[in-house]
């Protein structure tokens, strides 16, 4: 249960102090939004381990750059465009690093699932086995419920761009788990 | 199937994604390395920590470096130890501010300590095995209070105690070199560090 200093409207005065570079601020910004940054990284990494070092990475860039922000959102949506970006970068970083990150995905599937609902499960296991540029569009417009605009804004991509990806990602999204039922 | 039967799956599958969590809680705390990275120190009880065990790094070479000094000016005939430089006496001064997080040795510092050094390396040739090994022992013991200190104050940048240990540290290997190399030099002020 959240204690009185935890909850949301302390939020700005923790945004103010951190942007005075109080760590411990920060560290309470972290405890409030680590589990949807982290699940948003592990959605478009599809791989835990991935997934917490973009985590990690994400919060020293928000640290960094938390002079800039300026509060026109709230803080955790600021927070969210940071992990995509960041999921991003590492992922440009090195292809042979995304090659990498596939590769273990098809062998370590992701654990976390909601409840032993068999179907979500299922779900999850077909969107880590998706083409990355296929997940992060379907992670972003169907899991957290962005719009296309958001959606393609977020991801450096045009609007049309990510409704094509999103149609490929259903496409082969019904593939797979029909492919698993038979 | 057919293109209703798609349609339909189509849509569930959309429900489905929706119901996916988006809060997923990592298998262990990430904090650490991310405050580590951020290089602020937040667990007050890690800085007390590592303030008392800077102070006892620096009692031990109070210690050592007493001793070291002290067997050596009776070893030589009883002469008596200058503090550092041979006629002026060291003043220390408080440090009224803080240096900050990039406090950095002054250039004459660092040069004059580089050249002890090297002398010192040659001069202990010279010097009689047990002496040698005190010394060594000693010098040894100093660097790594320096060591730790400048570890402490990776975490505590602005701590001034700290701040005051490590140059009161380089200090006493400054005298305990000088009277190795026997060399009479100007006091090294508080404005060369």
């Amino acid at each position: 249960m959240p204690q009185v200093a935890d909850i949301p409207h302390d939020e700005s005065r923790w945004v103010r102090l951190a942007q005075a570079a109080d760590a411990r601020a920060f560290e309470k910004l972290y405890r409030a939004h680590v589990d949807k940054v982290y699940g948003l990284c592990l959605r478009m990494t599809g791989n835990p381990s991935e997934a917490e070092d973009c985590t990690q990475d994400a919060f020293i860039q928000a640290w960094s750059k938390l002079s800039r922000f300026r509060g026109d959102s709230a803080f955790g949506t600021w927070m969210h465009r940071v992990a995509v970006n960041t999921v991003l970068g590492r992922m440009r970083k090195s292809r042979r690093e995304q090659d990498r990150i596939r590769a273990v995905s098809d062998v370590a599937p992701v654990q976390e699932s909601i409840g032993d609902n068999a179907e979500l499960r299922d779900l999850e296991q077909a969107i880590n086995e998706l083409p990355s540029g296929a997940r992060h569009v379907f992670v972003l417009h169907a899991v957290y419920g962005y719009s296309h605009g958001e959606t393609g804004d977020m991801l450096g991509i045009a609007e049309g761009t990510s409704k094509a990806q999103l149609s490929r990602a259903r496409r082969l999204l019904v593939q797979q788990i029909e492919t698993e039922r038979s | 199937m057919n293109e209703n039967d798609d349609n339909t799956f189509d849509d569930e599958l959309m429900a489905r994604a929706a119901k996916l969590a988006t809060e997923v809680k990592p298998d262990r705390d990430l904090w650490p390395a991310i405050e580590q990275a951020i290089g602020e120190p937040v667990r007050p009880n890690r800085s007390v920590w590592n303030s008392v065990w800077a102070q006892a790094a620096a009692v031990v070479l109070l210690v050592g470096g007493s001793s070291s000094i002290t067997y050596m000016a009776v070893s030589d005939g009883g002469d008596p130890i200058l503090p550092i430089a041979g006629t002026q006496t060291l003043v220390f001064e408080p440090v009224s501010g803080s240096f900050g997080s990039q406090y950095n040795l002054g250039p004459d510092y660092q040069d004059a300590r580089r050249g002890l050094v090297a002398k010192v390396d040659d001069e202990l040739e010279n010097l009689a095995p047990e002496t040698r090994e005190d010394v060594v022992k000693n010098l040894d013991t100093i660097r790594q209070a320096i060591n730790d200190i400048n570890k402490a104050l990776a975490e505590e940048p602005d701590n001034v105690l700290l701040q005051e240990l490590l140059l009161d540290t380089y200090r006493y290997e400054l005298s305990l070199m000088n009277k190795v190399d026997g060399i009479t030099r100007a006091a090294m002020r508080r404005g060369d560090i």
